[in-house]
């Protein structure tokens, strides 16, 4: 039960990262709904870095690192250029599928290093991760950095006039945001299951994203959120832990998916649309042109 | 910008002609090709040598140039199939998962008559392929009609729920074919029941019957949009969801609509690969990749302009291309994924070219005596 619960936060830790990072884009204004791409990207060349230089560290920096060149690439189409940013988004997670797909190929099976060692038991990540949901909490609401990147996230134009540089804000959300998506992708494919396989990630990025919507641009419920699916997917994995023998294993693994759609369903009531309207940054997926 | 004598200038277009969108659409092509030429380089193989083989392949050969046409067959209804809602200004990425439950209706009506059992059938193929396509649409129907309430009734994100019903879709399927589930093959190769001979499609000088199917409905949705009012109206929702509500359009239907109507092509595409292609009749152990193959649909429909018919040749060149590209991928050894990385340069150049949609660039050749003044504005 134990190792079932380290396993749960494990997983819970790839959400958090993933999900945080799309949060603090999506708090400036900026939607990438590529997150599964950046995720694709990090561990795929996160896990190429490591297996050839036998270092985790420079797996780890690889994965972030290319996820920040995504994220500003994301962020050149969609600041600089002003293009629809559904479209790059889905450009950047076509991209990371198609390109990881070829890239990893002569790498597929196992990564052979010895795994990183836990801390108390649990996911030396998930500690990582309590922190940077502290710390992104605390930058977004009590700081003055989080409230020009809130401002350029609601109202642009009214944060340009009072001087606040909006590209520039929103480029560093979008490369900060695509790091913490980088770093998600090393980790499943570093600690959380070093092995390497097309398209290993089947729908953890876009369920990331759907976490971001559910947690109302909070980190703290953002967190809750992937505490939850974390568990779910483990769950999913194991489900003879539960119910031993019910449906097939094949049926189990849509359980989360199911459960991601009455997510979104549990949203769209009213009660939580009022709040949920409220607290959506104005601006989103709305370019930004100076006049 | 200032180069040389010549001042350049970006400008908002204010239209954009069929033909000069046409002109940009084949420039992007051309580039992203130019821009993939890099894969074969840094594998070592002549970019030149490697796109003749791909083309001459897909296009001349003999063995090629049917899988071409079927890849055609199938991307078009894809290209199809995200076209309607993408006219209606939404995002259908769920051509796989509508494509997996297309071609688990189909062979749940070969279940239904106990065709696994017995490998053939009492009832003619005259009755039972036309209602083999008609479940196929329906399951893909069920699936954008989820798609299709969640964004008109509930206002949810319609690509967040396409792409989750996708991995719904992917693992029932394995659920009906692998493991003793009620589709496996007797053999239990992780594969579907096969087809009866009895089934297998009517053909076309060796095209199945399809291509008709895939090019009426093109001609057909392009009619739809240019003169119908259900047309129109999925045009103003796509313009303005908000505007056209005030038009009396409903926000509810046009989106239930245009999901039932990608959905149920989708379907199509999904009874075309695994019941009318020759070769594989039945649901194959890597149907993973059929539905990978499905997303070649947006970057069709993206490249089309959301034209039907333009969409044509499009599909054509890129079922061609991505036929190829597996093709050289083992004539000259390199990694598998070739078509995968073809599909992600091809969007991501397919994005930076929505740049020249809307702007175009100016020039004007600035006198000597302006760069006294040094206007650059």
């Amino acid at each position: 039960m134990w190792e079932f619960f380290a396993r749960s936060l494990a997983a819970s830790t790839i959400f958090t990262f993933a999900a945080l990072g799309e949060l603090i884009d999506q708090r400036s204004g900026i939607l990438n709904v590529g997150i599964e791409g950046v995720m694709l990207f990090g561990a795929t060349l996160g896990f190429i870095a490591a297996q050839v230089t036998g270092s985790y560290v420079i797996g780890f920096l690889v994965g972030i690192a290319i996820g920040g060149l995504l994220g500003l690439l994301h962020g050149f189409f969609s600041i600089t250029l002003g293009a629809d940013q559904v479209v790059v988004g889905m450009g950047i997670w076509i991209l990371g599928f198609g390109l990881t797909t070829y890239i990893g190929n002569p790498y597929t099976g196992p990564l052979g290093m010895d795994r990183i060692p836990t801390i108390l038991g649990l996911s030396p990540f998930f500690y990582v991760g309590l922190v940077l949901v502290i710390v992104s909490w605390f930058v977004l609401s009590k700081t003055s950095l989080g409230l020009k990147i809130r401002s350029v996230g609601e109202n642009p134009s009214v944060a340009e006039v009072s001087g606040v540089d909006v590209t520039k804000t929103r480029y560093l959300c979008v490369t900060v945001g695509g790091m913490l998506m980088g770093l998600s992708g090393a980790i499943y494919s570093l600690y959380y299951n070093p092995v390497w396989n097309y398209n290993f990630l089947m729908g953890w990025g876009f369920i990331a994203l759907a976490l971001v919507f559910f947690s109302m641009w909070n980190p703290w419920i953002l967190l809750g959120g992937s505490l939850l699916f974390g568990t779910l997917w483990q769950l999913s994995l194991n489900p003879q832990l539960v119910l031993p023998g019910v449906l097939s294993r094949y049926i189990w693994r849509t359980v989360p998916f199911v459960i991601t759609i009455g997510v979104l369903l549990i949203i769209s009531t009213k009660w939580f649309r009022i709040r949920w309207g409220a607290a959506r940054p104005e601006a989103l997926a709305v370019p930004y042109v100076k006049e | 910008m200032r180069i040389g004598r010549y001042e350049f200038k970006l400008e908002k277009r204010l239209s954009l002609t069929g033909w000069k969108a046409a002109i940009i659409s084949i420039f992007a092509v051309i580039f992203a090709l130019a821009l993939f030429s890099f894969i074969f380089i840094l594998a070592e193989i002549n970019p030149l040598l490697a796109y003749r083989e791909m083309f001459s392949y897909a296009f001349v050969n003999p063995y090629g140039l049917p899988l071409t046409i079927n890849r055609f067959i199938f991307l078009l209804l894809c290209t199809s199939a995200f076209i309607i809602p993408f006219r209606a200004g939404l995002w259908n990425i769920g051509m796989p998962g509508q494509l997996y439950a297309g071609a688990l209706g189909a062979f749940a009506v070969l279940y239904a008559f106990g065709v696994k059992d017995f490998r053939t059938s009492d009832l003619s193929p005259g009755i039972l392929i036309p209602l083999m396509l008609i479940v196929a649409a329906l399951g893909g129907v069920g699936l954008g009609a989820i798609a299709g309430v969640l964004k008109g009734k509930f206002n949810i994100n319609e690509i967040v729920v396409t792409m989750i019903l996708n991995f719904i879709a992917f693992w029932l399927v394995s659920h009906m074919i692998k493991e003793g589930g009620p589709f496996m093959n007797p053999g239990g190769r992780g594969e579907s029941f096969e087809l009866p001979s009895s089934l297998y499609p009517p053909m076309i000088m060796g095209v199945p019957f399809t291509i008709f199917l895939a090019l009426g409905v093109a001609v057909l949705l392009y009619f739809m949009f240019a003169k119908t009012r259900i047309g129109y109206k999925i045009k103003a929702h796509g313009l303005s969801p908000a505007a056209s509500r005030y038009a009396g359009i409903s926000t509810f239907k046009i989106p239930l609509l245009v999901f039932i109507m990608g959905g149920a092509l989708a379907g199509w595409a999904g009874y075309h690969y695994f019941a009318a292609v020759p070769g594989v009749y039945k649901i194959s152990r890597n149907y993973g990749y059929f539905g990978d193959l499905a997303f070649y649909g947006i970057i069709c429909g993206l490249i089309s302009l959301g034209n039907p018919l333009a969409a044509i040749p499009v599909a054509l060149l890129f079922g061609g291309l991505s036929v190829g590209g597996r093709f050289v991928q083992g004539q000259l050894n390199m990694s598998f994924g070739l078509d995968y990385a073809l599909l992600g340069v091809l969007m991501i150049t397919l994005v930076a070219f929505q740049f020249f949609y809307r702007y175009q660039i100016g020039w004007a050749k600035t006198g000597e005596e302006r760069l006294d003044v040094g206007v650059l504005r």
